[in-house]
């Protein structure tokens, strides 16, 4: 159930030129996929909270990945360890997990936030993973040996070809995939999560994918957050999602 | 400890605070926060006869001290938006719907529909939505339509008919003085102000819906004036809202003249903001003695006030 609770700043992290490692302080247990919703200013201004993914979560520390886009992650990335900082959640829907021969995730560049999270509770209980790893170029491979050593198979692609497989990484995806026996859980820019939706459908596995849209509440009050599903209808990404059985939206 | 309760009509609130329409979901999505019984009263979002799928997205985007919002009143219709009403018949809340439509005729039938609800305590009638092309704010700027439409709606329920205002109009007090005349028990004011972004970058509206609604701390103190205004000239029960993040903020609407006040952006970003409210307002009229909230109804306008 969401709450709001002050957090402390355990650990604060560059990890590459503008993607952070944050750890906060605090009982909030939250499920892979599930995000939180933290304030990156005590004023008005900026006024809504800001989304993110939970990138780890143990019974009393919250990790969060994060890259600073504009006004409100360039003030969180200005704050220090042992700064309080106010957090709502967990909100949203999980990764389901579910039984197939062959389990693969796959990120797109930040994307590959949730995932982490995902994929060490995947390897917990004993399943057997593919992590298939996207981005323009190595550098925003971020953390990309976190995932390497966890995963038991590992891939990675990107555009300017400075790190494995030059190209995109739903290249990967289509070899790694075994026909109706796959089950895929997708994060990353829009055009990769419908890629990857495609090829999932085409080869009749099940996939869930993890979307974004602007929030302000985050728990399904303001219906600010919607995107139009595949009936047509608009459903909160905040709450009904934002992990989606993907022929659910696309 | 100082009596909170306040009436607007015949509904009597066991303190002045709600949140604001459209910003409260259908009550449930804040109770994993705290018990829903210590608001003065539940506001749930703009019901309309048929279920309204509401605007593309965006829908919402973020502006100085505030934001603008261009939903479109979503619902899913009154006799779904029925049952989500009855669950909230467990908290010891009253319930307010706010009620909008296309005509006069589908804001009469949301009112039969919901007159035989027990849990349905009050309707609030949006004349004020800046978002929906037909209806919405159309009826709200013109005094004669407001008049129609209450005049309307009056003979419809002894449950307390209040009357949400526009503040994109060139006199609010016109259109509060039409509401009036027609049978309003309260008004409420105000709703969003008319606004807009532009994305630099793709070099267009920010919003599918061009415009949007402006809300938060940035309207408050066009809201404040308004509400002064506007009790300078009815009678009847006003509730505040436009800007309100905390106690001070409800404080200030109060002292202007508001009976009740309602909360609306805050919760986005504060999901415990109403009890909060509710907990200032109390520790202020403690320290002050004032022994009863009413005391500070309009306080600011009494010349004898020391
Ligand atoms: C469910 C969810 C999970 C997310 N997880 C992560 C994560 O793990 N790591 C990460 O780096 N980013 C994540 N994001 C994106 C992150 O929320 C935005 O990058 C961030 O809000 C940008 O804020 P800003 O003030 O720096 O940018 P600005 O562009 O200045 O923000 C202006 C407004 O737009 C909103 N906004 C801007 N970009 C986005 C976006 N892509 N998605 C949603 N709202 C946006 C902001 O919240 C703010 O309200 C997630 C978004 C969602 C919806
Ligand atoms: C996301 C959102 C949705 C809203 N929906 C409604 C609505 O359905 N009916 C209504 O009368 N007002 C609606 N409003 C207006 C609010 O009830 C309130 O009048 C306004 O936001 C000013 O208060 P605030 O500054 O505290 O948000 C909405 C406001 C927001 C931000
Ligand atoms: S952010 Fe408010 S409903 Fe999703």
């Amino acid at each position: 159930m969401a709450k709001k609770m002050l957090m402390e700043i355990l650990k604060h992290e560059k990890v590459s030129s503008n993607v952070f490692r944050l750890t906060l302080g605090g009982k909030l247990t939250a499920q892979p996929g599930q995000f939180v919703q933290v304030a990156v200013s005590k004023t008005y201004d900026p006024f809504l909270k800001r989304p993110f993914s939970v990138h780890d979560c143990s019974a009393d520390t919250l990790t969060l990945l994060y890259r600073v886009l504009g006004r409100g992650t360039g003030l969180l990335a200005g704050k220090r360890t042992g700064e309080q900082l106010e957090v709502v959640g967990p909100l949203g829907t999980a990764f389901p997990v579910e039984t197939a021969d062959r389990i693969i995730l796959v990120a797109g560049g930040i994307g590959s936030a949730p995932l982490f999270y995902l994929l060490k509770s995947l390897r917990a209980a004993g399943k057997k993973v593919t992590f298939l790893y996207g981005a323009r170029s190595k550098e925003e491979l971020i953390l990309r040996e976190q995932y390497q050593m966890l995963a038991d198979e590992y891939g990675e692609a990107t555009e300017d070809g400075s790190c494995g497989h030059h190209g995109l990484v739903t290249e990967l995806v289509a070899d790694a995939l075994d026909k109706g026996r796959t089950v895929l859980y997708a994060c990353g820019p829009e055009a990769m999560l419908r890629a990857v939706a495609e090829l999932a459908k085409a080869n009749n596995c099940s996939c869930y994918v993890s979307l974004e849209a602007h929030m302000a509440c985050g728990v399904g009050a303001c219906l600010g957050c919607v995107v139009a599903n595949a009936q047509g209808e608009y459903v909160r990404v905040c709450v009904d999602g934002p992990v989606f059985p993907a022929r659910e939206v696309f | 400890m100082a009596d909170l309760t306040v009436s607007l009509g015949r509904l009597q609130l066991k303190n002045p605070v709600m949140p604001a329409s459209g910003c409260f979901g259908y009550g449930e999505e804040y109770a994993s926060f705290y018990d829903l019984s210590v608001l003065g009263a539940i506001v749930v979002k703009g019901t309309t006869v048929n279920p309204w799928p509401g605007n593309a997205p965006q829908r919402i985007v973020e502006t100085p001290a505030g934001m603008l919002n261009a939903i479109g009143l979503q619902n899913p219709g009154v006799p779904a938006a029925k049952i989500k009403i009855r669950r909230l018949a467990r908290y010891n809340s009253p319930v307010i719907v706010n009620v909008s439509g296309h005509s006069v005729e589908e804001y009469k039938e949301v009112i039969s529909v919901l007159e035989e609800e027990s849990t349905v305590a009050a309707y609030e009638i949006n004349v004020s939505c800046p978002n929906v092309k037909a209806g919405g704010m159309a009826f709200g700027t013109k005094p004669e339509i407001v008049f129609k439409l209450v005049t309307a709606l009056r003979p419809l329920t002894e449950k307390t008919l209040i009357v949400k205002l526009s503040p994109n109009v060139t006199d609010i007090t016109e259109i509060a003085t039409a509401a009036e005349s027609a049978g309003a028990d309260a008004l409420s004011l105000i709703n969003t102000l008319v606004g807009m972004a532009i994305d630099i970058e793709k070099r267009r509206p920010v919003l599918a819906n061009i415009t949007g609604g402006l809300s938060g701390p940035a309207v408050k103190p066009v809201a404040l004036r308004m509400v002064w205004q506007v009790t300078d000239v009815v009678n009847i029960p006003v509730i505040g809202m436009g800007g309100i993040s905390s106690a001070e903020d409800a404080i200030e609407f109060m002292l202007a003249g508001a009976t009740a006040v309602a909360i609306g952006a805050a919760n986005f970003v504060n999901p415990t903001v109403c009890p909060e409210v509710v907990a200032g307002i109390e520790a202020y009229l403690h320290k002050y003695n004032f022994s009863s909230v009413r005391e500070i109804v309009g306080l600011a306008k009494r010349a004898d006030n020391t």
